[in-house]
């Protein structure tokens, strides 16, 4: 019970993941067979939509750009800050921060991941590891959307007896960057609004907010 | 493997059209025959518009379950229903780019 305390964040969100994902499978099917029924073309079976293009690219259009939020985010808050938001480093802070305050090589602990203590390329690597990782994650949802979208606007095409698009002009097509950009202002808002929005107001007890005596010009403090 | 199945189902098709018009009419998807029979029996509306000889087949793309299969004188439309691979529209030229094509047998 303890262990799974220490762990709720992570359990909690998977655990709505998984619903989310179930909801999402119904849903996305219901809509996919009230469409083919109306046009007197096949329905699918749970599986059969499981595995289609259009449950693929529905999902990888929004991993990817949940990864990509992150990431932007991660890799931003190095150097720009923001006065009053906790989301951001103090002020003074902006860069990658000395070696004696990253705690790398002889500033390492001794509880320091080894990779921390090493020096050299692991050093390095380690030093980016979490930006390098939710990069690829980035990128491999991303590529994932354009394979399964391409399949799934192809498909629709067929249906309306239509030709379907090659690799290039998939590229080039509204559909692939109407799935893409309109994921990626939305998540570029949810951050803007939880950086300014996190100045003047407070939740408390929660980590992303400033403790709530805290001044408005306070940065980089959380609760 | 599907392109195979699905290509199998359109030969099979433009083939009957020329040889037996009735067997035609047992590969076209429901609402497709339901349309094709508005215009009459089946069997003489195909008939009707069937190329002198059977054509070649050239490719043929699949997309979830549906397919396109490309003939030297024909495009035909296929959809994969439980029982196999069903022709959803036939005698189809193209109309232009990103413009749907232009079907003689069709649904709706």
């Amino acid at each position: 019970m303890r262990r799974l305390r220490e762990h709720g964040l992570a359990v909690s969100f998977t655990a709505l993941l998984v619903g989310a994902l179930v909801g999402e499978a119904f849903a996305g099917r219901a809509d996919y067979n009230d469409q083919a029924a109306d046009a007197g073309l096949p329905v699918l079976g749970m599986l059969q939509y499981l595995t289609s293009a259009h449950f693929a690219a529905d999902v990888a259009e929004n991993w990817q750009s949940e990864y990509l939020q992150f990431t932007v985010f991660i890799l931003l808050t190095v150097w720009l800050v923001q006065r009053g938001s906790p989301e951001s480093k103090p002020l003074d802070k902006a860069g990658a921060e000395s070696d004696e305050e990253q705690k790398v090589g002889p500033h390492a602990t001794r509880d320091s991941p080894a990779w921390a203590r090493l020096g050299g390329w692991r050093t390095r690597v380690y030093s980016h590891s979490l930006g390098l990782v939710m990069t690829l994650f980035f990128l491999g949802s991303w590529l994932a959307q354009f394979v399964a979208g391409r399949a799934a606007y192809n498909a629709d095409q067929l249906k309306d007896l239509q030709a379907p698009l090659g690799w290039g002009e998939y590229a080039l097509a509204p559909d692939f960057w109407n799935r893409t950009l309109q994921n990626w202002q939305s998540e570029f808002l949810a951050v803007a609004s939880m950086v300014v929005l996190s100045i003047y107001l407070r939740e408390r007890g929660s980590p992303e907010s400033k403790p709530v005596g805290e001044p408005h010009d306070s940065t980089g403090v959380e609760g | 493997m599907e392109e195979g199945a699905a290509g199998d189902s359109a030969r099979r098709f433009v083939t009957a059209q020329v040889q037996d018009a009735a067997s035609a009419c047992a590969l076209l998807a429901p609402k497709t025959l339901q349309e094709v029979e508005a215009d009459g029996h089946c069997a003489a509306v195909l008939g009707d518009g069937a190329p002198a000889a059977v054509p070649r087949l050239e490719s043929v793309e699949v997309y979830g379950t549906n397919a396109i299969a490309r003939f030297d004188a024909d495009t035909v439309f296929l959809a994969r229903f439980r029982d196999g691979w069903r022709v959803t529209a036939a005698h189809c030229r193209p109309d232009g780019p990103q413009r749907p094509y232009q079907c003689e047998i069709q649904a709706g």
